[in-house]
């Protein structure tokens, strides 16, 4: 093996393991922790689309943070850029501006949906956001090589910037089919190997 | 299939933990949670891997670790490349010691037995309890312990001195006659180092170097850059001395098959050659004198010219020898570990290639004979309280021991098992200790050399366990006699404070401290130690005559250290138990190794099933006949016949302790393994066999051949033999094959002027590996790393049975010449098989839904979401590398799942699946890759194979470019591919055959197999 494999590996050394949420709360692509609190295996819930208001523990305007604040999606969703996944934005970082006295909002709605914010974060617990937007486990989709390709996210996720309650951008998102993926891979001349993002 | 449900969806992939049954390409179905963190660790990334370093504690050798976790979670564990020790590799226990993490048995909390039930106590009272028990017991506490790291062995002899009590170790494959002998004869009180690496002539009368002998990555390593040809085509030789080949054994180049216990004689024979012509034995010359030649011979009824001749090579190379590890621990077993040092001295490879320098942290000091001790005190009621930690005595140690009764007299038992064992199971208090994935420590593998562990992730909430360090040090405060520190860590980094101090390093101790844990192990300066040393005057008796053995039954009996249980301690692993053993290639269930001429007279073949009796105890086993072990003995592996362990380990096999006496080897102290005889008597019953091993003959079809080391280098001359020629000839003759041309090599394909679109684009790469069968030992740690990086799901013993095994890498073990009559050399072919990634796959074009098929950049692609199971790609695969899903296999208990690689899809029931080349690895290069701009360099992607190859054998890489490292290896004149000129296959897996010292005959496999093919 060649000095160099692993660049970008380099095995971090933390002293201390611990503290606040380290571990076992961030749960994505079907982890454990997210087993026990979905639907039972084999029990199909059916499309969130069209649920509206209310099935997410906090009504969080995509609307207000993206379109009316023009806050950079990539601000809370932090590792699109440099990882396969997206990331969700951690509860600190909500409270970076939702922290008492900070930010003040106006609506008497929303300042309802911030105190349950708040609450949570005193709690130290976290906030179990419904997955909208789901790949299915034999997909990868590399977030961070699309950007790098220059797509804009609304491409795949719709005009999140205008949705006061996120929705996934059926029909247009491709209906669940493949295909969708692949027009756009054939429309801009790249890969369409199977194992690009079946492995 | 109904209108209403498409393919996919009923051919639905389900993800981690069973979540999202019935999801389509791009949906959203089911309510699935996102729980994001509340506040994020600065060095996770979602998506991307965080690798921690730390030590393995899969056995004493100290190996350091990458541990790869996924959003808090180990997935993976590796070798760590700038740790002195594995350099890089790990075997295929210190793999399985992953699994322990998750173990679905695993004690769930601290226990207290009342009324003979245990219950549940928390942590609290548990520790109060004990601090009451040991107040109580006036200090006669015993603790009995496994290896341990220095700074636990330091914290528990502080514990000890404050609340009064003593302690021993026993570990089982501890190798006191070694040390003992060591001390004798040059007075340092260790386990010495041998260099491998720089040795070009090797004896081994015994010990599995390879499998499990004192550091075996360490060894394995030097030894396969010792063996592997070099480009100056030169190689060192190997020769093995024993009744019985081991896997080491099968990796040498002559057998030498002596009775057990005359390994003495030999090496004083062959010692006596060489001390006559130097005279240089010392005070050893008398005892020399009675061992010439002949009367070595005669000892071991072989022909003295043999002694001779080794005499002469071992005299005229840097040669090596060892001795015979814990399988040939006999009743004179100090005295052979001392013949076959006199043996090094004489040849002047003593500060050379065997280093008195302590080894391995761990070999205790007369191990069973301070067992003996704490028998007769527990016997005596002289300990109030008695501890076990990290060991397993009540399976390890043979029942006429009395260790039983005498522990379970003990007024109050505490064990410290993470799993439950044998010895968990009497004990009165449970206090589960946490993994070493969890839990601070260090090792201590040689001297000046330091390796840290650390936990790499919170302790796996499914259990409530405490480090056993804190225990004691919250019980010791608790009984008034606090220790100091309060904890573990608090202990660790007071202790490296030390080393700090020694280490003459500018750093600040909080810099030196994290650049310690970066990377992994701090080496210290040491003084210089052992100018020449000379032999001394023996201090105690000892004779070098063969050992006598108990009983008067036809066979000797050898119970050897397993290459995938230790002495047991991984036997609750579902990855060890399906391994296939390297030698028997049998999982699951225990076996007799038996010759076949031995099995042949007493009327037995494969899964007889006979009753193996010893004065000491009798049991039933299934008989291997086995061409690698003497007429005159039989083996049979420790580490099985668990009882009280998990669901994967118990009911597998026999305990082989249960046929041997609970004896002292003198003066060492250690358990003797080789000490009866025993009757050997069919009873009638059959045990089908589980095995992958289709035959042991490459019955002529070239799968694995050799080239002679004097042909190298005149390869054009034709002086090289090839069997697939000649198997092809005799194909021809039968009229149902006709010749092909084999077109182009790897890198040429797709071949010029064909029109394949995508797939002649030069610019995209062509993967393709190498594996060097000169420096393969058929270890078959890869296989485990394999299943470990891709979710290959183990399937049990029936099915196993059935050829259901799901492994995407078969270690095949061919017998070329295996002869117990020492008439001819040894040569043992192994070669792990796994998806050749064909350029002319015959699996691709039969199946009827595209889910096999060739990827641009030269992989055989097999896409899961495509598979319908039909099977044909299999049936067409003349290599059988292909494996399906019969059942749902990957539906394991929780929390054995949270080990699965997020990137790796699980498969169903009903998908056929295969290597993948680690296209997962090979993506994630390409990704960062392209972020960062560049491109993918030579040895950036690394598949978990060759990850894990501790002899160095498996190169990996783009063989369109003509200068990496697979493009030159395939150039190479020992380069061939597997069945290529009979099929024009065209692999992407290029192997290098093995070099043999002897002649290679034209095709001819010698004699017929001395085994028939397994039922499968």
């Amino acid at each position: 093996m060649g000095a160099t494999t692993k660049i970008g590996l380099i095995a971090i050394a933390v002293t201390v393991i611990g503290g606040g949420g380290v571990a076992f709360v961030q749960a994505q692509d079907g982890s454990a922790a997210a087993a026990a609190q979905a639907a039972p295996a084999g029990k199909s819930t059916g499309t969130n689309f069209g649920m509206g208001a209310g099935i997410q523990p906090i009504a969080f305007p995509h609307d207000i943070h993206a379109q009316t604040n023009r806050i950079d999606c990539a601000y809370c969703h932090f590792s699109a850029e440099r990882s396969v996944d997206a990331g969700i934005p951690p509860v600190s970082t909500c409270m970076g501006c939702h922290a008492p006295g900070k930010v003040n909002v106006q609506s008497e709605a929303g300042q309802a949906e911030i105190a349950k914010l708040q609450e949570i974060w005193a709690n130290g617990e976290t906030i179990p956001w419904v997955r909208i937007h789901k790949v299915a486990d034999h997909v990868k989709y590399p977030h961070m090589r699309h950007i790098q390709a220059g797509l804009d996210c609304t491409q795949c996720h719709g005009q999140i910037q205008e949705m006061g309650v996120l929705q996934e951008p059926d029909p247009t998102w491709g209906n669940g089919k493949m295909g969708w993926c692949i027009s756009c891979h054939v429309e801009n001349d790249v890969s369409r190997d199977c194992t690009v993002c079946h492995y | 299939m109904s209108e209403g449900i498409k393919r996919r969806d009923f051919l639905k992939v389900v993800g981690v933990g069973g979540v999202g049954a019935g999801l389509t390409g791009c949906s959203t179905e089911g309510a699935e949670k996102l729980l994001p963190y509340v506040v994020p660790p600065e060095d996770v990334t979602p998506g991307v891997a965080t690798w921690y370093t730390s030590t393995c504690g899969g056995c004493s050798a100290g190996c350091g670790l990458w541990v790869r976790t996924r959003e808090g979670r180990v997935v993976k564990l590796e070798g760590n490349p700038s740790h002195p020790v594995s350099g890089g590799a790990l075997c295929q226990r210190g793999h399985a010691s992953l699994q322990a993490l998750y173990a679905p048995d695993r004690h769930t909390r601290p226990m207290r037995r009342v009324d003979g039930e245990l219950q549940p106590i928390s942590w609290d009272d548990a520790e109060a309890l004990l601090a009451e028990r040991i107040a109580g017991a006036a200090g006669n506490v015993l603790m009995i312990n496994g290896a341990m790291g220095p700074s636990m062995t330091d914290l528990v002899d502080q514990f000890l001195a404050s609340v009064g009590g003593s302690r021993i170790e026993w570990e089982g494959l501890a190798e006191a006659p070694l040390r003992e002998a060591t001390r004798i004869a040059w007075g340092r009180d260790v386990v010495p180092r041998y260099d491998f690496e720089s040795s070009d002539f090797i004896l081994s009368f015994g010990a599995d170097f390879i499998e499990t002998w004192v550091s075996p990555v360490e060894y394995q390593r030097a030894f396969a850059r010792a063996a592997g040809v070099n480009g100056a085509g030169e190689k060192a030789e190997f020769v093995f001395i024993g009744p019985r080949l081991n896997l080491t054994g099968q990796n040498a180049d002559e057998w030498v098959p002596i009775p057990v216990g005359s390994e003495a004689a030999v090496a004083l024979g062959i010692a006596s050659v060489i001390a006559g012509r130097r005279g240089n034995a010392g005070p050893y010359a008398s005892v020399l004198q009675a061992y010439s030649p002949e009367a070595a011979a005669s000892a071991a009824g072989i022909e003295a010219a043999t002694i001779r001749e080794l005499a002469d090579r071992f005299q005229n190379s840097a040669s090596v020898a060892v001795g015979p590890g814990v399988a040939g621990q006999h009743r004179n077993a100090t005295a052979a570990n001392l013949a076959v040092h006199i043996l090094n001295a004489v040849a002047g490879n003593v500060g050379t290639r065997v280093r008195l320098v302590a080894n391995a942290q761990s070999a205790a000091a007369r191990p069973y004979g301070e067992v003996e001790g704490a028998i007769r005190s527990m016997a005596s009621g002289g300990v109030g309280v008695v501890m076990v930690h990290g060991t397993n005595p009540v399976h390890g140690l043979p029942p006429a021991s009395g260790f039983v009764d005498a522990f379970a007299g003990v007024p109050f038992k505490v064990s410290f098992a993470r799993e439950p064992d044998e010895t968990s199971a009497m004990a009165d208090l449970i206090l589960p200790d946490r993994h070493f994935l969890e839990s601070w420590g260090d090792a201590s593998p040689r001297p000046g050399l330091f390796s840290l562990q650390q936990p790499a992730m919170e302790a796996v909430p499914h259990f409530d366990t405490k480090q056993t360090g804190d225990v004691l040090l919250s019980v010791a405060t608790r009984a008034g006699s606090p220790v100091g520190p309060a904890t573990t860590h608090e202990h660790l980094r007071a202790r490296w404070q030390q080393l700090h101090g020694n280490s003459g390093s500018n750093l600040d101790f909080e810099a030196w401290w994290r650049a310690a844990l970066k990377r992994g192990s701090v080496e210290l300066p040491i003084p210089a130690t052992e100018a020449a040393v000379a032999l001394r005057q023996p201090d105690v008796a000892l004779t070098f005559d063969s050992p006598s053995l108990d009983g008067d039954g036809e066979f000797a009996l050898v119970v050897y250290p397993s290459s995938r249980f230790g002495d047991g301690k991984h036997a609750n692993s579902a990855w060890m138990q399906e391994l296939p053993d390297p030698v028997s290639k049998i999982a699951w269930h225990g076996w007799v190794e038996i010759h076949p001429n031995a099995a042949e007279r007493i009327g037995v073949g494969k899964g007889d099933v006979v009753a193996v009796a010893s004065p000491h105890g009798s049991v039933n086993l299934p008989v291997f006949t086995y061409p690698g072990i003497r007429e005159d003995t039989v083996a049979i592996q420790m580490g099985m016949g668990r009882e009280q362990s998990g669901r994967y380990a118990n009911g597998n096999g026999v305990n082989a302790m249960t046929l041997l006496p609970a004896e002292a080897e003198q003066p060492s102290g250690g358990l003797v393994h080789l000490a009866t005889r025993v009757s050997v008597v069919p009873t009638g019953e059959v045990y089908r066999l589980a095995t992958i091993e289709g035959s042991d003959s490459q019955s002529e079809r070239g799968i694995a051949p050799a080239i002679h080391l004097g042909a190298l280098g005149h390869a054009a001359e034709g002086g090289e033999e090839d069997h697939a020629e000649h198997g092809l000839e005799e194909m021809q003759l039968l009229g149902g094959f006709g010749a092909v041309e084999v077109e182009g090599d790897a890198a040429d394909w797709p071949l010029p002027d064909t029109d394949r679109g995508d797939y002649g684009d030069p610019a995209t790469p062509r993967w393709a590996m190498a594996i060097d069968l000169d420096k393969c030992t058929g270890c078959s740690a890869c296989i485990v790393a394999c299943q470990s990086e891709n979710n290959v799901a183990f399937v049990g013993e029936d099915q196993l049975r059935m050829g259901r095994d799901l492994a995407w890498i078969r270690l095949e073990r061919y017998y070329e010449t295996v002869d117990a009559s020492h008439a001819g050399p040894l040569d043992v072919r192994h070669l792990p098989m796994l998806c050749q990634h064909c350029n002319n796959a015959p699996c691709e074009p039969v199946c009827p839904v595209v889910a096999a098929y060739h990827t641009p950049d030269g992989l055989n692609g097999q896409v899961y979401n495509r598979c319908v199971g039909t099977r044909y790609c299999a049936n067409n695969c003349p290599y059988k590398v292909r494996v399906f899903n019969w059942y749902s296999y990957a539906d394991v208990p929780e929390p054995l799942n949270w080990q699965y690689n997020p990137d790796v899809t699980i498969r169903n029931t009903g998908i056929m699946e295969k290597c993948s080349f680690c296209v997962q690895r090979i993506r994630e290069v390409q990704n960062r890759v392209a972020v960062e701009g560049r491109t993918v360099a030579d040895g950036e992607v690394v598949p978990a194979c060759q990850q894990s190859c501790p002899a160095e054998a498996i190169v990996f890489g783009n063989i369109r470019d003509a200068s990496s490292r697979v493009a030159t290896l395939a150039r190479n004149e020992r380069t061939y591919r597997v069945l290529d000129e009979l099929i024009n296959t065209q692999p992407a897996v290029h192997y290098l055959k093995k070099v043999t010292l002897h002649e290679v005959e034209d095709g001819a496999h010698q004699g017929a197999s001395q085994n028939e093919p397994a039922d499968r």
